[in-house]
Formats: structure tokens, sequence, C-alpha cells
């Protein structure tokens, strides 16, 4: 009987193939911690906002969730080009295109993947009772004192709800890539356009290896997220 | 501390608030209160919590520094103030000792409580390694209480401490409070709506009612008030304070001194030279205008009726006398003033039935050293 190892699932892979996990990875990761210091303002911006340009930015930052990917890729892809908002900016930073790049697909991951890292997070923000952190004030809390020492620990199941979705989210991403990354092996080539490919040339073995890697990777992120949730729940249960 | 403020502020709800106070720099400023009086509101601005239209006129000051004016916003952390809210606010995620080393790792100024002293002054040492949500209301209160002791604040803003928690637990903080009035240098503003609690803490009360203050006085004189009593019922009280002299526990007794005459109590335990309050109801106080011989009634006082109520229609009224440097109040009915041919000057023996000491006799605190 075989063992199912790492090692054992590494050896059904062709090179293309883990160049594709690896890539998809880095992407992921890399759109994690940019959400998390970019998201993590936003989130509590909205949770303790009353303004008129809440009414705009909440949904605004919720549009992925209901928008067609390849929408959102489709107006990306004219920003991101050379004569685009974003592209000429880019090029006259950077002195390189920015359309079909990694940092392209970063980029959209970063939009994409953005509500689903914004909204756990605001509901746990706006779980914090005002009261709390004005007697953090009033012990001599400054505003950044009070976010790490008061909010963010009691905020530690929506950072862990946030997190794996934005992560499994960047992981699944498959139109917007399409329409701005393109399938440039080692760049933009991400786990969800190789499986495409395999199906596309009918190579099912293949597609199957990385379809089956994604379930199981995505139902254990899961299982955690819940396990973890379930955990502090117990631990804050009659919490008032 | 002395904290001066002149607050002027309208509510899109059509509520005003026009309060000027000053809190002195030691003893209790109370500000006492029906709910909605705006009571609360002042308290939040003092602490900078409260958010205001800049079109508000509101200048706040403590000594020399400005803390909010149309131009300038110290924000709450900046102004070392503790504040006790009216549920505890105890940080969840934290133990109670948690909660205590939160406050002493923030701690302004160079005052130098160690936690062990606090929480063994307010009972709490056998909880620091509890949870705050396994607490009882009165427990977690006193931790909140010691918290804010912790943090070296400069100045107490007490907002209804007591006020959401049930009344035993209410009769074993409030001697805690009495004892910070009493050890620390510090000012304490204290909200309450409880006339006992105001009795037994206030040294100076401001009377707020819908966002204006309608009586501003020392305790003593506010609780000795004709016309701030005229219109309550039987639980008209004087309070005055006395200083312990002796104890007689033979007969389950103490003597207290009122500048040159005395008054006996029954037996507490603080120690002679200690100053207590007492709370004497005007119902068990009577008149004579001969020295009573042989009565049971223990405490015969020598007064000078002060002022008369003039309320003609009702059967009873009120009489303000003067003992010393003290004032008392004794109701009597209208068909004893006439006979008696009672006015302001005349001389009068008082006989007390009842005397209260405010201070709860069952409960020692400790000087903090």
């Amino acid at each position: 009987m075989r063992v199912i190892s790492p090692q054992w699932y590494l050896n059904l892979l062709s090179q293309p193939d883990i160049t594709a996990i690896f890539i998809t990875l880095q992407l992921a990761l890399t759109s994690t911690v940019l959400l998390i210091l970019l998201g993590t303002p936003i989130a509590w911006w909205l949770a303790r906002s009353r303004g008129v340009a809440k009414i705009i930015i909440e949904p605004i930052i919720a549009l992925p969730i209901v928008l067609p990917p390849t929408v959102l890729g489709f107006y990306l892809l004219l920003a991101f080009a050379p004569d685009g908002i974003i592209g000429q900016w880019w090029l006259l930073a950077t002195g390189k295109g920015l359309a079909f790049t990694f940092s392209a697909l970063v980029i959209g991951s970063i939009i994409y993947s953005m509500p689903f890292y914004v909204q756990p997070l605001q509901v746990a923000f706006e779980n914090i009772e005002q009261s709390l952190l004005d007697a953090a004030a009033t012990l001599g809390a400054t505003p950044l004192d009070r976010f790490l020492s008061v909010v963010a620990p009691l905020s530690s199941r929506g950072f862990i709800t946030a997190i794996c979705l934005a992560f499994a989210h960047t992981i699944g991403e498959f139109g917007i890539v399409l329409m701005i990354g393109g399938n440039i092996p080692g760049e933009t080539r991400v786990l969800s356009i190789a499986l495409f490919d395999h199906v596309e040339s009918m190579e099912y073995g293949q597609a199957h290896v990385l379809a089956l890697g994604l379930l199981a990777f995505s139902f254990t992120l899961l299982a955690l997220v819940y396990t973890l949730n379930r955990r502090w729940q117990m631990r804050f249960a009659s919490q008032s | 501390m002395q904290i001066t403020a002149k607050i002027h502020l309208t509510r899109a709800s059509g509520f005003t608030l026009a309060v000027d106070l000053t809190v002195k720099p030691t003893g209790v400023t109370a500000l006492y209160g029906p709910s909605g009086s705006g009571k609360s509101t002042v308290l939040r601005l003092l602490a900078g919590l409260e958010h205001t239209k800049p079109s508000d006129p509101i200048l706040i000051s403590s000594d020399d520094q400005i803390w909010h004016d149309e131009k300038q916003f110290v924000p709450p952390h900046l102004r070392d103030i503790g504040y006790v809210f009216q549920q505890p606010q105890l940080f969840p995620h934290l133990s109670v000792r948690g909660n205590l080393e939160y406050a002493v790792k923030r701690r302004r100024g160079n005052q130098n409580l160690t936690l062990q002293q606090v929480s063994g002054w307010l009972g709490i040492n056998h909880l620091l390694d509890a949870r705050p949500t396994s607490l009882s209301g009165g427990e977690a209160q006193r931790v909140a209480i010691a918290r804010v002791l912790l943090s070296g604040a400069r100045c107490l803003l007490m907002d209804e401490p007591l006020g959401a928690i049930d009344y035993a637990a209410r009769l074993q903080i409030l001697p805690y409070i009495d004892g910070l009035r009493r050890v620390l240098d510090i000012p304490i503003v204290y909200v309450s709506h409880a006339l006992d609690e105001i009795t037994y803490l206030a040294d100076e009360v401001y009377m707020l009612e819908k966002g204006r203050v309608t009586a501003n006085g020392r305790i003593f004189d506010l609780a000795s008030s004709l016309t701030l009593n005229s219109h309550e019922g039987e639980a008209v009280a004087a309070v005055i304070e006395g200083v312990v002299d002796s104890h007689d526990p033979d007969y389950g007794l103490s003597r207290l001194t009122l500048s040159s005459q005395s008054i006996y109590v029954s037996l507490c335990n603080q120690p002679p030279g200690t100053k207590v309050r007492l709370r004497i109801p005007a119902r068990d106080v009577s008149l004579t205008l001969q020295a009573p011989i042989q009565t049971s009634i223990l405490n015969v006082l020598k007064g000078v009726v002060s002022e008369i109520e003039t309320a003609s229609a009702k059967p009873s009224l009120l009489v303000k006398i003067k003992i010393d440097d003290h004032y008392i109040l004794s109701r009597i009915t209208r068909k004893s003033l006439t006979q008696l041919e009672l006015s302001p000057g005349k001389a009068v023996f008082i006989q007390i039935k009842t005397v209260a000491l405010l201070t709860d006799p069952t409960q020692q605190v400790a000087p903090l050293s």
C-alpha cells in the first residue's frame, strides 16, 4: 500500500505543475500579507465610521463578491495597460509594463480578495464595545496601543477567518488571473490555470492530481478555521 | 489637580446642557440628579469621551492646561484621569491580574501603589487568577476600582459606579469608595442619582436637572436646606460630621464630638479622632424649651432656631436648628410651632431619637500605606 505523504504527492506532479503551485502559494502569501496591512485599517474604519463616505466605500469593497471575475479582470486589464490609469503610473515608477506580470496578479488578488478579508474582520470589530476602548483610553492607552492590546486579541477569531478566507480565495482565483495574468510559466501561470490547461488538453490524470490537491487543501483550511472559531467561541462564551 | 468646566452643549435631540463647575483639588465633588439630567454627559466631557460639535462653546481646563475649547482637544489618554464606569468594563481576554497589570504598565505619574497593596485593600486577592466573566457584579466593580487606582490617575471620575450592582454589594463597596476619599490625595467626581450615596460620600454637590445646575454647595448645607427639602416627604434628614471621641463597649455605644457637644451612636469601630458622618432624620428630632429631665432619650443637644419653613397649609413643617457650627432639621407640627412660639434666634433643646452612622461600622478600611 502506498503511503499518502507530501513526497508521494509531489512525485505525481510534473515540473511545470510544481512551478504553478509555487507561484500560486507565493501569490497567496504576498496578497494576504498586503491585505492584512491594507484591509485591517479599512475594516476598522468601516466598523467605526458612520459618515456618508461609508455608504460609498462599503459597497465598492463588496463588489468582487457579486461581480463576475471576468468583469473585474477586464477593467483591471484596461487599467494595467501601458496607457491605462495604473499601468501608466507603474511604467513611470518602474520602467516596466504592468499587465501580464506577477505584480499585476498581486494587485488584482488584493482587490478581488478584499471583501473576503474585510468583512469577517469588520463584523469582529463591530462586536467590540466602544466603552471597553474608552476604559483603555482612560487607563492611558494610546489609539495604537488600544488596537493592539484590546481590539486585536478580542478579534482573533475574525483575524483567523479573514486571513484564511483571503488566502484560500486567492489560491482558487481563476477569472481575473486569466484576464490580467495571461499564462506565463514561472510568472503568472497559477494552479487554477494549470488545471484548466490540463483539462483543455484532455490530460485528466494530471487534472485530477491538481484538483484533488486543491480540494484537500481547501477542506483542511476550512476545517481548521471552524475548529479554531469554536474553540474561541467557548473561551469567550459568556461574554457580555 | 483642579478642573474647571464651562459647558454649553446642544444636542440634535433638542437637549441642552449648561453647566459651570469646579472640581476642587481634594474631596468628592458629586453630580446628583435624575437620569436624563445630563450628569453623565458632564463627566464624559471631563474625561474627553464625549463628541461635541465645534459650535458648542465648551471650556474645560485642569490647573493651567486647556483640555477642551474651540481650538484644542486633549484626548482621554493624555488627561491623566481615571474613569470608573457603571459597568466594570474589564477586558474579557485578560485575567483579573492581567487587567490590573494593564493599568500598571501604562501608569501615569509617580504614584507608587503596588498591585498587592491595592488588591489586598479591595479584597480581591483571591480573584487574581479568575477570568472577569466569572466574577459577580460587585467583585468586578471592585476590580475595576483597583485597576483605576493602579493607573496613576490624578483625578478619579466615577459614573454611577454602584448603579448596576445589587443592594448588598453596594453596601459592601461604598465604604471602599469612602476610604478612597479619605486616603487619596486626588479629587473624585462622583455621579449618582442615589441620595444615600451622595450623603455618604460627597463633600461638594452639584444638583442637576434637565441640563441645568439647580443647586450647588457643601453637602452639609444642601442636606439642611429648607428650600431643597420642603417638597421631600418623611425621608428628610440632615447630614453632619462628627469626630469619634471614645467607645463604651459595656453599653454598646460610641461617643462623638460635634464642636463643643457630644452625641452617642451605636458602637462603631472607628478609632478615636476619625471623622464620621451622621444622618439625622428630621422626624426623629423633637424640640423643647426647657432641658428635658429624666428622659430616655440619650442625645439632648442645645441649639438655636435658625430658619422655619413657611408652608402654611401643611400640618407639619421643617425647622432648621444651628448646633454650634452644624445644622440639623426637625419636623414638628404647626400646632407645636405655635405653642412653643418658635422663631429664628430662639434657644431650644433638641432631642434626637435616632442617629445613623453613615460609615458602615462593620467595615474597617485600613489606610493605604
